[in-house]
């Protein structure tokens, strides 16, 4: 769902140089630059307490930074009050104004600006429109289910046609159904106004389908700052490659070094490797960490027929979906690999408990961590 | 079948129990509210004697002879019957009359509303900021701030509405600092007049206003405020637009728990008021002990409970009729 070209004209948009929030002794965000470009769909995704809000408040103007600026579009806004920043923020659970309707709700930033009333009418009416809710005007909040609360707080924070918007946990509380039909209208709803949305989200999932770019935070750091694909097949640390996805780790031994081959022996998959490698590696580090992704490795009843390597388990554990099957095949050595199947075939027997299986890999999808 | 009769029978147990734990609490309104009332509201339309009780009875038996030996002659039910035909009801609805043609009931009563009203603004006006500042402030502080909104029900309120008297007479401890500051150069009289019973007023019922407001400030989500002001909103405009409507229900109880009592109150015009405070709950006071007119004295009373009641009835009702048409 990105947008490359409109992330290709790079100009930067918001620069965030060196800020660091404090709370006491708490260091919630801790000496962070980011630039984001015009018109980019930017994810910040962290567990709880990684300072990801805490950032997001920041650029809103809801909390000062203890040091550092922020820039949008020129001008610094470090110490300008979030009333008069051009930056508007969807706040979790919405925080809809409970005493007013739904037109006074998405009303409420123009009136504060004073605009002419005929003019505040149409501007509501045509976005309400266009997040589907013109029927419900004068419905109050309590009257609204959780994905119409969620449209009311879109519209009222874009009524303004702020250049940032910032969307704090935009869909945790809608259902998973729901959820990824939002994730979609979210995504037009961009395009059509070209604002420069700043996602902050723990889950993984919401930042791959809504996101551009996705910056990976964890105590008040940014680990790594790139598109979904790259975050999710080249992580730059067992914990983004944990984080973001599911994903086998074993360790493995280095047995020799090369310009850009590295050749590990690794008991669990089935001993020596040879994987490409353009980082940099210590000299003195002997072990090192392999790993695959599920859905990257064959699960076969017999042998596989290719060249590749192979190695056998048993079937320990297996959870039908529907759509896919996901294994825990038990190895020789007593480690379990995590292994996700797509169900191709409605004939096919479904492997189950305490079959004897192959599992085998294309080896480009053998991932060195060294962090 | 059995199984369907014996659930039957337990929602109705259940039904009777809950019916018996609202009965409890009505049971005890009946007794100790509505009772009195019903015997003031007697009172009210009889005429005053001097004799033990000081006032007329509602019926009056003709006949001379006991209830009990006319059942005994004729009967229980032409008993009653012919007791019935001896019985003279005797309401007279002068004392009503009185409070209207006498004008210093109805100046008392405007007076006494105005004095409530008064105290009741400048509670609000005072009260609000305080309950706003202790819901605002980190928890620690905010119970001890708590602490001390309620420390003052801890002394008597008797003896608090006295310490008033020495700060304010004219040799007392307000006027001797503003001497000693050199702010003024002859006392100023304070005590036995209306400034002194605000004072009083105020200063009694302000913890009434700060609580429930206080209550309802503190569940207020702050998060209504900051997108808010993140639309635009200035701090006062905030204020405006989102904390005080939502506040409102807040506003409204602590205002009913100052103005009513206060409508009423009788200690505190009594010690710290002139002569010329005219308040109703001296007025009573005077018909009931200095008069001995308990008739008129009930009459004042309940003219008092309707002006109270009727208001927060239509309020109300007008209330929830807006709540019915906003759905």
């Amino acid at each position: 769902m990105s947008n490359d070209n409109q992330t290709t004209k790079k100009q930067p948009f918001i620069e965030i140089k060196g800020i660091s929030k404090h709370f006491g002794d708490f260091v919630a965000v801790n000496k962070v630059d980011l630039t984001i470009f015009k018109g980019e769909l930017f994810s910040i995704l962290g567990a709880s307490g990684s300072g990801k809000t805490t950032l997001l408040r920041v650029m809103a103007g809801l909390e000062t930074p203890t040091e550092g600026s922020i820039i949008i579009d020129g001008i610094d806004m470090t110490h300008i009050p979030p009333y008069e920043r051009p930056v508007n923020i969807m706040f979790q659970n919405y925080a809809l104004f409970p005493h007013m309707t739904v037109f006074d709700n998405v009303a409420y930033g123009l009136k504060k600006e004073k605009m002419p009333k005929g003019e505040i009418k149409s501007k509501v009416a045509q976005m309400l429109e266009l997040v589907k809710l013109s029927e419900y005007n004068h419905r109050k909040p309590d009257q609204l289910s959780g994905g119409q609360s969620q449209r009311v707080a879109l519209a009222r924070a874009l009524i303004k046609q702020p250049k940032v918007l910032l969307l704090d946990e935009p869909m945790a509380a809608l259902d998973k159904k729901l959820k990824q039909n939002t994730a979609f209208e979210l995504v037009n709803i961009q395009e059509e106004l070209g604002v420069t949305f700043i996602i902050v989200t723990h889950d993984q999932e919401e930042a791959m389908t809504l996101s551009d770019r996705i910056a990976v935070m964890e105590e008040g750091k940014f680990l790594q700052i790139g598109p979904p694909s790259e975050i999710y097949e080249n992580p730059r640390s067992k914990f983004i490659a944990d984080f973001v996805g599911n994903i086998n780790m074993f360790e493995a031994t280095i047995l020799s070094k090369q310009a850009s081959k590295i050749v590990v022996n690794c008991p669990t998959l089935g001993g020596q490797h040879e994987i490409d490698f353009n980082g940099s590696i210590a000299d003195d580090i002997e072990s090192i960490t392999l790993a695959i992704r599920p859905e990257k490795i064959m699960i076969n009843n017999q042998p596989p027929s290719s060249e590749n390597t192979y190695i056998k388990g048993i079937v320990e554990d297996f959870g039908y979906f529907g759509n896919l099957s996901i294994y825990r095949v038990k190895t020789s050595d007593g480690n379990i690999i995590q292994v996700s199947k797509q169900n191709r075939y409605r004939s096919e027997r479904i492997i189950s408990w305490d079959d004897e299986v192959y599992l085998s890999w294309e080896p480009s999808n053998l991932l060195l961590l060294t962090e | 079948m059995s199984a369907v009769l014996a659930s039957m029978d337990a929602t109705f147990r259940e039904r009777l129990w809950k019916k018996f734990i609202v009965f409890i609490p009505y049971l005890w309104l009946l007794l100790f509210f509505l009772t009195p009332f019903l015997i003031v509201f007697k009172i009210s339309f009889a005429d005053p004697v001097v004799a033990q009780p000081p006032f007329t009875p509602l019926f009056q038996n003709l006949a001379e002879t006991s209830l009990l030996e006319i059942i005994k002659e004729l009967g229980f039910f032409s008993g009653i019957a012919s007791y019935i035909q001896y019985l003279s009801i005797s309401i007279t609805f002068d004392n009503y009359l009185y409070l209207f043609e006498d004008s210093l009931y109805v100046v008392t009563y405007i007076n006494s509303v105005k004095l409530a009203f008064i105290s009741t603004c400048f509670c609000l006006l005072i009260g609000y900021p305080i309950a706003y500042g202790i819901a605002r402030s980190p928890q620690p502080t905010r119970n001890i701030l708590l602490l001390m909104v309620v420390i003052p029900f801890w002394v008597s309120f008797l003896l608090r509405v006295y310490a008033w008297m020495g700060i304010l007479k004219t040799k007392g401890l307000l006027n001797g600092f503003l001497l000693w500051t050199g702010i003024i150069d002859q006392p100023l009289e304070l005590l036995y007049t209306d400034t002194a019973v605000y004072i009083g007023m105020i200063y009694s019922y302000l913890p009434f206003m700060i609580l429930p407001l206080y209550a309802n400030l503190e569940r207020l989500d702050i998060r209504l405020l900051e997108a808010a002001a993140d639309l635009g909103a200035r701090p006062w405009r905030v204020f405006k637009d989102i904390t005080f409507p939502l506040s409102m229900p807040g506003v409204v109880a602590g205002c009913l728990l100052v103005f009513i009592p206060a409508i009423g109150e009788y200690v505190i015009p009594a010690l710290l008021g002139g002569a010329d405070t005219l308040m109703i709950g001296r007025l009573l006071f005077d018909e009931f002990f200095m008069n001995r007119d308990w008739p008129v004295a009930s009459a004042v009373a309940i003219v008092l409970l309707m002006l109270l009641v009727l208001p927060i009835v239509y309020f109300q009702k007008r209330q929830n009729q807006e709540l019915l048409e906003q759905q």
